[in-house]
């Protein structure tokens, strides 16, 4: 377990509260190098736990540090550090080249050296080629790539990136996690990831916080959450119920999931006992895939999980 | 030359040449900070309103305010050096020919339309395409955001009522028969005239600024602020002339185009012709400044506090 002294980002007693509303509640967490991420349902606080370590959100209660500074009270740390928001936010009259230069410049870089980190970067984020065509005229996959591009010009120590797949159709969103995966394998920066999507965290991220209703309910390295989440699903024809009798003689628990059964178990010899089952209740197979758990599933297992915090 | 680990040699002509891939490079150089970012704002905000490096419709309505200022000033100079020449060096003022003390006045509402028109384009786009997230990560405060994208349009305003003022400066000069002699005899215009542009400017710049910050359309705020200028002349006008008395003086006073027009004839000593007939002109010097101030600081003031707490 690494220790809190090596975090690049540390949350303690963090809460946020508007009005009636609790965003976060006492959540307390650490995040080291390496690529973090943040799962959570819609409205979980994912982004309200962003802005606030980005500074532009000051917390209810609790201290949230970035590079061991308090970056609502030290604006300089922000240099230090890259955002990419869910939402738009890249101007469309002007051409990608020009607004990551400008980008840098705000960032603090001189003009000459933001020029080059614009291109650098462009080149990088696979849009050299269009660098110079105004940005009203990018597909959603090239605008995702540009504000990325605009989160890393500056080469920050850390980069926060918010729902960065949203919108993205499969081969998009494929080429969007490998350069989050490039970020911090390729370009050495930190990654703080949140997504409400449990396919994409496992597949990029090396560590995962999840959240739920503004309260860290767990946190751990991703092999952890992956080897638990594995069910194989199964759908039959017919003679279900026997199904279920064979498989319950051979020790396998299976639970009702739709039209078919989810039999747990990640082990491989779990499909040789599926196989034994289904010849013994007669049962034709119109389908068997392994499947991951639901995020609602895992939040519902973990309801009553208190904090925690995030290793290397 | 060695070849390195990510070097690439091309597939034909081999020994002839090399292509490095030299991957993702850190900044190493200096990092500027809050100062830096706010010049990019700033010069950011000027490129903006006079549409460099933009495309070419950008650049048509400022271009075409500018021309028409120009050709004003342009008039006003040939129809002096006209008097001069057909009439003697005392021609333009036997006939009462409008000089810089006037020029404001004339040009006044075509100011206010260029201010009206150009200025929401500071901060309008910046919240509605969402690029005001970006910078607000950045080392930059939301005061030092407002206060560049203030600094730079005062400086746009300010090229804008300088320049025909210079040209007509400079037309007088040549429209006499020793140009030296008519610099040496009205050189304290020049500061005058300066002083006055920067008043006209900086009223302009914070009435269009405050309008942009409350909406996200820039249309908007420019047919309110157009219609701000346009409608209260003629309704305080009128009321005022038909009311009288002292109460008329103060309605007089909330016809916003002569406010700054009030100042410039307070500086060059003399009723411009648009003024004459605004009873508000009888008032003291400094109840006129102090209006001038309060139309310009509190408005300031208002947009200032509109920015400094702003989150997305």
């Amino acid at each position: 377990m690494t220790s809190a002294t090596n975090a690049l980002l540390t949350a303690e007693g963090l809460s946020k509260h508007y009005k009636d509303v609790v965003a976060l509640d006492d959540v307390s967490f650490h995040v080291t190098e390496g690529i973090t991420g943040i799962l959570g349902e819609n409205g979980a606080g994912k982004s309200t736990a962003i802005k606030i370590f980005l500074g532009l959100l000051r917390a209810t209660d609790g201290t949230a540090t970035v590079l061991g500074e308090n970056v609502a009270e030290n604006v300089l740390v922000r240099s230090r550090l890259g955002y990419m928001p869910e939402h738009d936010c890249l101007p469309t009259n002007v051409s990608a080249a020009e607004f990551l230069t400008h980008m840098a410049e705000v960032s603090g870089l001189p003009p000459l050296r933001a020029r080059t980190r614009a291109a650098d970067t462009l080149r990088h984020a696979g849009l050299f080629e269009e660098r110079y065509r105004t940005m009203g005229g990018y597909s959603t996959g090239m605008k995702q790539r540009v504000k990325l591009a605009q989160a890393l010009v500056h080469d920050p120590t850390m980069v926060f990136l918010d729902e960065p797949t949203a919108g993205l159709d499969p081969a998009g969103r494929e080429e969007m996690l490998d350069l989050v995966r490039k970020t911090h394998r390729e370009f050495g920066i930190s990654v703080l990831f949140s997504s409400h999507l449990m396919a994409d965290v496992e597949r990029t991220c090396d560590r995962i916080i999840v959240l739920q209703a503004g309260r860290v309910v767990q946190s751990g390295a991703v092999e952890h959450f992956t080897s638990e989440s594995e069910t194989v699903f199964i759908e039959v024809d017919t003679n279900l119920d026997q199904l279920v009798v064979a498989l319950e003689a051979r020790g396998v628990a299976v639970s009702a999931d739709g039209h078919g059964l989810a039999v747990q178990g990640p082990d491989a010899s779990v499909y040789d006992l599926v196989r034994d089952a289904l010849v013994e209740a007669r049962a034709p197979l119109r389908r068997m895939a392994p499947r991951r758990r639901a995020l609602t599933e895992l939040f519902r297992r973990d309801d009553d999980a208190s904090e925690g915090e995030v290793s290397s | 030359m060695t070849a390195g680990p990510n070097e690439r040699t091309g597939a034909t002509g081999a020994g002839t040449g090399a292509v490095f891939d030299i991957g993702y490079q850190r900044y190493t150089g200096i990092r500027e900070g809050r100062n830096r970012a706010r010049l990019a704002v700033y010069k950011d905000g000027v490129r903006n309103a006079l549409g460099i490096g933009r495309e070419t419709r950008a650049k048509v309505l400022p271009g075409l305010f500018i021309a028409l200022l120009l050709v004003i000033a342009m008039g006003m100079a040939m129809a002096a050096g006209a008097a001069q020449r057909l009439i003697g060096p005392e021609g333009p003022s036997q006939l009462d020919l409008p000089s810089h003390s006037d020029y404001y006045g004339i040009a006044s509402i075509i100011i206010f339309v260029f201010g009206a028109v150009v200025g929401p384009e500071m901060l309008c786009p910046d919240r509605r395409n969402g690029t005001i997230n970006l910078y607000l990560v950045r080392p930059l405060t939301g005061s030092d955001y407002v206060l560049a994208r203030w600094a730079a349009f005062v400086s746009v305003m300010s090229i804008v009522v300088w320049l025909p003022q210079l040209v007509l400066l400079v037309g007088l000069m040549m429209g006499g028969p020793d140009p030296f002699q008519y610099l040496s005899e009205h050189w304290l215009d020049l500061p005058r005239l300066l002083l006055s542009g920067t008043a006209m400017a900086a009223y302009t710049t914070t009435l269009a600024l405050l309008t942009a910050s409350f909406t996200t359309r820039r249309a908007y705020a420019s047919v309110f602020l157009v219609g701000l200028f346009v409608i209260t002349t003629p309704f305080t006008t009128g009321l005022a002339s038909e009311i009288g008395g002292a109460a008329g003086q103060w309605i007089s006073m909330f016809n916003l185009s002569n406010i700054p027009v009030h100042v410039n004839d307070l500086i060059f000593g003399e009723v411009s012709s648009v003024t004459s007939v605004a009873p508000a002109r009888e008032l003291s010097a400094s109840i006129l400044i102090g209006w001038y101030l309060l139309w310009t600081v509190v408005p300031g003031a208002v947009l200032w506090l509109r920015y400094r707490r702003m989150t997305p």
